[in-house]
């Protein structure tokens, strides 16, 4: 029997895709999120996580930054 | 599952409103067609439709024109070479998007194209004259205070300033007209406070900001056509008497003799926004501004002349470490360039900034685009930005190179990821049922991905529906 299953798709570089199995596995969004995982660059979540989920990436992004240049003096 | 799907997939998922800016075509061809049968009573608009259609539109209707019964298409496409087909197609289509002609059969069974009726009259009477003489063109005695091109165009930027300035809410200026509120409110770019009822800008309103003066006025009065049914006047009418301004000659005073009570209505409207001058409402004159000359050419290459020439000379310098220096006293530019910098100093006619990540990000997030942001530091360079060299690089742009590229660095990295909404089919028992529901999905163009490895098949929210219904019927054969 064919297993259906509704949620969202999302496409991104194979390291974003690692970030996100990291924090299924550690269950750093309180709970597993990722419905399948498909491929390389393509991964099934439930769609109620997606705006938990932005902001989450949001915040990595703003560590990776570095201010590059001086804020004037 | 229809409405319920749609609410759902405006869960901001690629969260990317674009405002759309259609062109006098665009906006014409999504009025229906009893609207343009009203419309083409107007020579003007037959006008400036006809100035609108593309090279070998025109053509075609000049060599119509005359011709008082339909001719067969076969005919019409003979006009033009082989070589030459996607062009023909293109003015053909443009044609009957706009009902300019409509199809008539021939007798004898032939398809025939005929222009339309009201359209072929009154572009004659544009092109060669008659009918009635224009109502704003009634003699008038010389103006004892008559105002030039300078004062024109001072008055027109100081009005249309007065709507942006409310927009971003500074607090210097004196209010605009409830109609105005309601315009903007009916557009979208500005939407009422939660709490207070007091008018906020919106993501929408944050693009408006940016466009150029021709575009946003433009965008503005679309939206001011749509709410005119309610004000009881006739979109068709002001469409018309827009087109009839932007026909008339800068600096020249028109008599507002023979207007219908609904136009001279309409025309205080557009003295607010400053699209003509009057210096009293009963005057019985008034002038046109460049604002509603330049109605017409809202096209993408309408780098034109926006205001005077005083006015279209850029104030910023964009340095490579990101520093924006403003040379501007107006709070409107200061109040946009804080759209998306970090303002550091402000001094009499200086205003110095610095593009951050954090000034940016903000921006982006407010639905401001980065082509938007490059457009607008483009649009408003200082001509000293014009000469000095980017180190040897003669890029296309007048700004470094470097600060653009970061700039849409920082959006792409919002974007780094793409999030679809869709279904899953899997743990299909044969290959042969997997590959006829990949097949069928993708015929319907609804696949979004699929592995024949693992069976599993990826389709999109809105095709779901009928690839269940497909699936029930493959299973029962």
């Amino acid at each position: 029997m064919v297993n259906v299953m509704k949620g969202v798709l999302v496409e991104c570089d194979p390291a974003m895709k690692q970030f996100l199995l990291h924090l299924d596995e550690t269950l750093a969004l309180g709970r597993k999120f990722i419905l399948q995982d498909l491929d390389e660059t393509h991964l099934f979540i439930s769609s109620d996580i997606v705006e938990t989920l932005q902001a989450r990436v949001d915040d990595l992004m703003d560590q990776l930054s570095i201010p590059v240049h001086d804020k004037g003096l | 599952m229809s409405e319920s799907s749609k609410s759902k997939s405006s869960l901001n998922l690629n969260p990317s409103p674009t405002l759309q800016c259609k062109n006098l075509h665009e906006y014409l061809k999504s009025r229906t067609p009893q609207f343009l049968e009203t419309l083409y009573n107007y020579p003007t608009i037959c006008l400036a439709v006809y100035r609108e259609l593309p090279e070998l539109a025109r053509h075609f209707v000049i060599r119509l024109l005359f011709v008082e019964q339909p001719v067969p298409q076969a005919v019409v496409a003979s006009w033009v070479s082989q070589t030459h087909a996607k062009e023909q197609s293109k003015a053909c289509e443009a044609l009957s998007e706009l009902s300019v002609w409509q199809e008539a059969p021939i007798p004898g069974g032939l398809p025939g194209w005929m222009l339309a009726q009201s359209f072929k009259k009154n572009l004659k009477v544009a092109l060669l004259g008659g009918g009635r003489p224009w109502s704003m063109s009634s003699s008038l005695e010389p103006d004892g205070k008559a105002r030039d091109i300078a004062f024109l165009d001072a008055y027109a930027l100081e009005r249309w300033e007065c709507v942006l300035h409310y927009m971003v809410g500074s607090a210097q200026t004196e209010g605009i007209s409830a109609d105005a509120v309601r315009i903007l409110l009916h557009a979208g770019l500005m939407t009422r406070d939660a709490e207070d009822g007091s008018a906020v800008i919106t993501k929408a309103g944050f693009q408006f900001l940016l466009l150029s003066t021709a575009k946003q006025v433009w965008l503005f009065l679309q939206h001011y056509l749509h709410t005119a049914e309610k004000r009881s006047l006739s979109a068709a009418e002001c469409l018309a008497f827009l087109y009839q301004l932007s026909f008339s000659t800068l600096g020249k005073d028109y008599s507002t003799e023979g207007m219908s009570n609904n136009m001279l209505v309409f025309l205080q409207h557009l003295r607010e926004f400053g699209l003509v001058y009057q210096r009293k409402r009963k005057a019985g004159r008034f002038y046109p501004t460049r604002l509603a000359l330049n109605i017409t050419c809202v096209g993408e290459g309408s780098a034109g002349p926006l205001l005077s020439s005083g006015q279209a000379r850029g104030h910023l310098v964009l340095e490579t470490n990101y520093r924006v220096y403003a040379y501007t006293q107006s709070s409107l530019q200061v109040a946009l360039l804080g759209l998306f910098t970090d303002l550091l100093y402000r001094f009499p006619n200086l205003v110095v900034g610095v593009l951050t990540r954090e000034s940016v990000r903000q921006a982006l997030r407010g639905g401001i685009t980065a082509d938007q942001i490059i457009h607008y530091l483009e649009q408003h360079s200082h001509p000293q930005m014009l000469k000095s060299e980017s180190g040897g690089i003669r890029a296309t742009s007048v700004l470094p190179p470097t600060v653009v590229d970061q700039i849409r660095l920082w959006e792409a990295e919002r974007n780094r990821f793409t999030y679809t909404e869709g279904v899953v089919y899997n743990q299909f028992l044969s290959q042969a049922d997997f590959t006829a529901l990949r097949d069928y999905a993708r015929a319907a163009g609804v696949l979004t991905w699929q592995s024949e490895r693992t069976r599993t098949a990826l389709v999109t929210r809105a095709g779901h529906d009928d690839v269940k219904r497909f699936w029930k019927r493959y299973n029962k054969t």
